[in-house]
């Protein structure tokens, strides 16, 4: 019927409307500014490399990316209904799948922002602090220049951030509190790489199926093997696991909330 | 009335486990009638209405608003209906403007003129610009008013509309609905469980109850009927005398004197008992209410 786009429209009016959005881009833009001009009031420019210092703050702003898109993930769908706006918001000419495909490409897109915004604003204070020197190299793969490292860094934490993100629309999916949506996705997600993170010293083989194996791609860049010692993956292997939990976490949102009953 | 319905209930029943909450309701709502659908809480009202718009699916039976079934062509039906599902809940942290614009977006046929005249017709023009958390509930009512008009709906839904509002609100809600009826022609499906609200506002009513309509009555065009019996309490000075001209027919309630009477009845036994020398101080015709009538229904049994 009438234009999809409006739905997404919509969709980022309640996100980019909210306060709680812009103290999440402004701490993402502001972090990075605040360590490279502390490590240089500290140390002075010879101190650090512009290329390791871009990765060490893309490393800290993409891990609180991550916790912030998946608060708006979990509220997206779970906040309708703690506002009771969802009744208001589903008697319209639409079906549920729409709706609901509308709120996963605006937090998509949320997620794509922040990164992108990282990228860039990282990219650009620590060439302005420290200068391009082009002395050091990132990868320990002969050939792979700097720029093709941070960018493969980029598009694999991107890859991990679709799965959260997606993962915490489940759950804003299955429970109608956003806060209960919220603290346990975040819960789920720390506690899950630390208990991963157990599990990986043993050597049982299903270990390599649990989800936080491979949250951690990046390590694939400099290592085929991956993160885990004991545990040699390769990147394909990964990427096929995350493939299936993509799949079924959809399949768990999508037929939750098409057959679900609007009682509250 | 000849007129197609503008929504039509076909045996619509609604099983949530092993307990039937709705069995096979049947009814039609059509253009430019108020009807009200009544119940003691935990009758089925509002599960019944979440099922006309499609916020809880049916177990059996089909809904049908103009030819389009909820059931199958969801987007098509709803697209001509506005609701207010019990109180009218909003983005807070958007304005009263950015919440009627989010509903406009979806729904191709709004204008940006549109929203300003729905505006103006619900008396928010001062107030539109600011967050709805500053809201009062008067004025979060007129806003829940305001995006279930806004695309001229053919059946206008609202759930316990008057929850909250103060008199003079339940009387402008009122008095717009029956504008909104008789002007363009909507029809309204309002249900409530204040029953001297709904005698006011509704032209039928459906009672429900235990998921049941136990019955479907009109209230207009009952009142000035000529032939009904009513009961009338005549004040007199003297009650025995006057009891005793009517031996038979009268009774004694309350120190008055009273009788089954149409209207010429009335008039009738006023002059012989003025003729009779007996002082008339007053007289009062003991209409039925829909309380009563709707207590006498459904008062003695439990809720289940």
């Amino acid at each position: 019927m009438a234009n999809f786009m409006n739905l997404i429209q919509n969709e980022n009016m309640k996100i980019y409307r909210r306060v709680r959005t812009w103290i999440m881009l402004g701490i993402i833009v502001f972090l990075p500014i605040l360590i490279s001009l502390g490590v240089l009031a500290a140390s002075g420019t010879d101190a650090g490399s512009s290329w390791s210092m871009m990765i060490i703050e893309s490393t800290i702003s993409l891990m609180l990316i991550t916790i912030f898109t998946a608060v708006v993930a979990s509220e997206t769908v779970a906040g309708e209904f703690t506002w009771g706006t969802i009744k208001l918001l589903l008697i319209r000419p639409w079906s549920r799948s729409a709706i609901l495909l509308s709120k996963y490409i605006s937090t998509l897109l949320f997620a794509l922002a922040l990164t992108v915004i990282t990228f860039v604003i990282t990219l650009l204070i620590n060439m302005a602090v420290f200068g391009s020197s082009d002395g050091e190299q990132l990868s320990s793969v002969a050939g792979m220049s700097n720029m093709e490292y941070v960018l493969q860094f980029y598009l694999l934490q991107f890859v991990s951030l679709i799965i959260i993100i997606t993962f915490g629309f489940m759950m804003s999916s299955a429970f109608r509190s956003s806060g209960l949506a919220i603290g346990l996705s975040i819960f789920l997600l720390f506690a899950g790489s630390i208990i991963t993170g157990l599990l990986a010293m043993t050597d049982k083989p299903w270990v390599e199926y649990i989800l936080f194996m491979h949250l951690d791609l990046t390590s694939y860049i400099n290592n085929a093997q991956g993160p885990f010692q004991n545990h040699p993956m390769s990147l394909g292997f990964s990427l096929g696991v995350l493939a299936i939990y993509f799949v079924v976490f959809n399949l768990i949102s999508w037929s939750v909330f098409r057959k679900r009953d609007i009682a509250a | 009335m000849s007129q197609a319905p503008v929504v039509r209930l076909q045996n619509v029943t609604k099983v949530i486990g092993k307990r039937t909450i709705i069995d096979r309701v049947s009814f039609e709502v059509r253009p430019g009638e108020v009807f009200g659908f009544l119940g003691p809480n935990g009758s089925g009202k509002t599960t019944t209405i979440r099922m006309i718009v499609g916020l809880m699916g049916m177990s059996s039976g089909d809904i049908h608003i103009g030819t389009h079934s909820v059931r199958t062509e969801f987007p098509k039906a709803i697209v001509q209906v506005g609701a207010i599902v019990e109180n009218p809940e909003m983005y807070k942290f958007l304005t009263g403007y950015q919440n009627l614009l989010h509903y406009a977006r979806m729904n191709p046929s709004i204008t940006k003129e549109r929203i300003q005249e729905v505006i103006e017709l619900v008396g928010l023009q001062d107030r539109i610009h600011d967050k709805v958390k500053k809201y009062s509930l008067g004025m979060r009512q007129r806003l829940g008013v305001a995006q279930a008009v806004m695309h001229r709906p053919k059946l206008l839904v609202l759930d316990e509309p008057t929850n909250g509002l103060d008199p003079a609100g339940i009387r402008e809600l009122r008095d717009y609905l029956r504008r909104l009826a008789q002007d363009e022609g909507t029809a309204v499906l309002v249900s409530s469980h204040l029953l001297s609200e709904m005698e006011l506002m509704c032209d039928r009513v459906a009672i429900l109850q235990k998921g049941q309509i136990i019955d479907v009555r009109s209230i207009r065009g009952q009142d000035g009927d000529a032939a009904t019996l009513e009961e009338v309490q005549f004040d007199v000075d003297h009650p025995d005398a006057a009891l005793g001209i009517f031996e038979g027919s009268g009774r004694m309630v309350d120190g008055q004197l009273a009788l089954s009477l149409d209207r010429a009845g009335i008039a009738a036994i006023n002059r012989r008992l003025v003729e009779a020398g007996i002082n008339v101080y007053g007289i009062h015709v003991k209409t039925k209410s829909l309380e009563d009538q709707f207590l006498e229904m459904t008062g003695s049994e439990t809720i289940g």
